[in-house]
């Protein structure tokens, strides 16, 4: 009895040190093959071989999803790829949620894919641990010239280039045409101290708030402190955190807090409607959809939102209801944010030379017209389309506003978890938890923390 | 492989042993895989600095260290953006103390409820095990609608009192963690319901007949036969309370966001844990706080059994 037991119970130790040894190996070997099975498929392989010269080489791709059209587009383009280059096979991934942490587990499982989505904030991250495969080694310059130069300044690092933007979007200003004819308005506001005079007149003409924005949101309010002089803000090392103390700074956050303090709270308390509010105050869930319900005057978003109106509200008309303005001026010009996604290629590929491929193919002007530009989702990364007749026209105007700068959304090495805890301070100043002068002392610890390592 | 498997069976001298080990053997080597060998992992990991990418740096107790330096600074009354396991310890220790106790006593009175010989208590079975039943995701993102400013709860709520002010439950700080805690006690009760009525079912009938012919009304019998009886079941369900609160996630991801909401009311452990490894990219922090939250949960469920645990004599 005793020893059936014991045995039974060595069994399971032997059983569990095979795994665990798979898994923190990290080897080729996956957690559950036993090494029977494994020298069996090591027998077949080599049999292959010698039958088969032309072996098909399988290049993993996995992103995001941004809606069954677009990946019916990226099916579609992926089996014209694989016409092309028949010894190429794609296998497409779509992960729908959390899409950079899993990313970063399957890095620490060994099973990451060779080609797959980076977020601009995510970038650096991936770049500094060496995760990806420079694209300079694989990509002609002739091919890197056609790309926007401010798309790729940020995924460069020590000369080398690691990705390349597969589209991106900017900031503008989306107006409601009908209420500002209601409120007597007849253009959308130019600076941002018309902004919110605006916004206050929409709502005492309109009773609906004339302007909304997102609680904290640090990277909406970039544009402001930029406009009006501030440095870009960029956080390396613990010294960084300086970039606060520029009164410049200090002056615009301030304002940016009380457009909240004063446009919501104040306004309530004083029995007005208010004529600054954030999405679940109108009952939306996020920008876009309050403006498409039509329950404010002015949201400040990006490309995302075309689509987005076109397909929620059809009669809800651009150029007859509402309209796209470039985003308001500060003091020393105008700024906008921009958002761009690159497809990075995994530094421990097996197939860098089949990936770059199958990249290039979805980057270059073919891959971007029938990705991007009909599908209507962003703006193209690669310069000439501009006045490409399948451009839709929202974009195409997105496109023609000139900017003193743009931004891309990127505050160095920790953009992630810096963005979420400065959005944080700013939200609990904006609902009148602390002050602005407590929530720039928090940021600024915030960035001494991060970043002291 | 089965016909050796059979002839093995067939030859061995105790057969039942081997049948059994091998018919748990699945679901001890699931329970081994992933939930041993995950908590070795886990404490392996939170000696180590890593980054998912590159290599594993040994780092002695220093993950530990940032955790412990947390919680001083919180309890220093440094701002909760700085000091999110602190916040997130006081959070669902509040939490539990709200939770625990409501859903067990809910519990309590709903089985009483549907052991009544009533018409349609089956009805009244099915329709509170049914949130039991259903997504916690799907209940959260129900509640959120319900406890919206211009939402049901405030619109009842100002008919019923005179002079009532909409609260924005679930964007106000002070109330967030008790609209959370509110959603847990509606989801969970209907749940430890049924193990409370099969409790009930199992009291001897005789007890009751004998305190009724002593004249003791249906008040006094529940509280000096029916709750004494439940004792030992109670424990378990304040137990598997305890352990279900402490690690409450679901509720706060959806309620208030993966930073917990206004203030950072509705942040928990379990979310902190959460980022500090995908976040901010730290597992082995991630793999010290979850220890530590293994040894709270483990010693109030251990003081707690030890205390209530044993059967009445």
């Amino acid at each position: 009895m005793k020893k059936v037991l014991a045995g039974g119970l060595l069994i399971f130790v032997l059983l569990l040190a095979v795994v665990a040894a798979g898994c923190i190996g990290g080897g080729e070997q996956t957690g559950t093959q036993t090494p029977a099975t494994v020298t069996e498929t090591k027998v077949k392989t080599e049999t292959k071989v010698e039958t088969q010269v032309q072996e098909k080489v399988f290049v993993r791709f996995a992103g995001w999803s941004a809606g069954e059209t677009e990946m019916k587009n990226y099916e579609k383009m992926i089996k014209a790829f694989e016409e092309q280059n028949p010894n190429i096979g794609i296998k497409y991934e779509v992960i729908t949620q959390m899409f950079h942490e899993n990313i970063l587990a399957s890095y620490g499982a060994g099973v990451a894919p060779d080609v797959f989505y980076v977020d601009s904030a995510w970038a650096p991250i991936f770049i500094d641990k060496g995760a990806l495969y420079p694209i300079s080694d694989l990509a002609d310059q002739s091919f890197i010239d056609q790309f926007y130069p401010f798309l790729l300044e940020p995924f460069m690092k020590d000369g080398k280039l690691y990705g390349l933007p597969k589209d991106w979007s900017m900031l503008a200003l989306f107006y409601n045409k009908k209420l500002f004819e209601q409120a007597g308005l007849t253009r959308p506001p130019e600076t941002w101290e018309e902004l919110e005079e605006y916004a206050k007149i929409i709502a005492d003409k309109t009773g609906k708030p004339g302007l909304a924005i997102y609680l904290g949101g640090f990277n909406r309010y970039v544009p402001v402190a930029v406009s009006n002089g501030a440095p870009k803000p960029w956080f390396e090392k613990p010294e960084d955190a300086s970039w606060f103390d520029n009164p410049v700074v200090r002056e615009t956050l301030t304002w940016y807090i009380d457009l909240y303090r004063k446009g919501k709270t104040e306004r309530e308390n004083q029995g007005l409607t208010p004529y600054v509010v954030q999405p679940s105050d109108v009952g939306a869930g996020w920008l876009g959809d309050a403006f498409g319900q039509q329950e404010v005057g002015m949201v400040i978003s990006g490309n995302w939102m075309i689509p987005f109106l076109a397909d929620q509200f059809p009669d809800f008309k651009y150029g007859e209801d509402w309209d796209i303005a470039p985003v308001p001026a500060g003091k020393e010009g105008r700024v906008t944010m921009v958002y761009t996604v690159i497809l990075g290629i995994n530094a421990k590929t097996e197939h860098p030379q089949e990936a770059w491929k199958f990249v290039e193919f979805l980057l270059g002007p073919e891959g971007q017209k029938e990705l991007v530009v009909k599908g209507g989702q962003t703006l193209p990364s690669i310069k000439g389309f501009e006045n490409d007749p399948d451009m839709w026209p929202q974009h195409k105007k997105t496109l023609s506003f000139k900017y003193d700068q743009m931004i891309v959304f990127l505050w160095g090495p920790k953009s992630g978890p810096l963005e979420g805890k400065f959005s944080d301070a700013m939200a609990a100043a904006m609902r009148g938890e602390m002050s602005v002068d407590e929530a720039i002392e928090v940021m600024k610890q915030v960035v001494q923390e991060e970043l002291s390592s | 492989m089965f016909s050796s498997f059979s002839s093995f069976y067939e030859k061995a001298r105790n057969k039942e042993i081997v049948a059994g080990l091998t018919l748990i053997s699945i679901a001890v080597i699931l329970n081994l895989v992933f939930g041993y060998f995950a908590m070795f992992f886990a404490f392996y990991l939170s000696f180590f600095k890593w980054d998912y990418i590159g290599e594993m740096q040994f780092v002695g107790l220093q993950n530990f260290e940032i955790v412990i330096r947390d919680l001083i600074r919180g309890l220093h009354g440094a701002p909760y953006l700085l000091v999110p396991f602190y916040t997130g310890l006081k959070n669902i220790l509040l939490y539990t103390l709200i939770v625990v106790p409501i859903q067990t006593f809910l519990a309590i009175v709903l089985a009483s409820f549907a052991n009544q010989k009533i018409r349609g208590q089956q009805f009244f079975k099915v329709s509170y095990f049914l949130p039991a039943t259903t997504s916690s995701v799907i209940v959260a993102l129900i509640f959120i609608w319900l406890f919206m400013k211009n939402g049901y709860i405030n619109y009842v709520l100002a008919h019923v009192i005179p002079g009532f002010e909409p609260v924005d439950w679930i964007n106000n700080k002070d109330y967030l963690l008790f609209a959370i805690a509110t959603v847990a006690i509606w989801g969970t009760s209907g749940h430890f319901m049924v193990s409370f009525l099969a409790a009930m079912q199992a009291i001897p009938r005789e007890i009751y007949e004998a305190a009724m012919l002593d004249g003791a009304g249906p008040i006094r019998r529940f509280f000096f036969i029916t709750i004494p009886m439940l004792r030992p079941m109670i424990t378990y369900v304040v137990v598997m309370g305890l352990i279900g609160a402490l690690q409450m996630f679901d509720l706060a991801w959806i309620m208030a966001g993966a930073n917990g909401g206004p203030g950072g009311a509705g942040y928990t452990v379990a979310l902190d844990i959460y980022n500090e490894a995908f976040t901010r990219i730290r597992p082995g922090v991630a793999a010290a706080k979850s220890w530590f939250l293994f040894a709270i949960i483990f010693t109030t469920t251990y003081l707690f059994q030890k205390k209530y645990g044993r059967a009445m004599r």
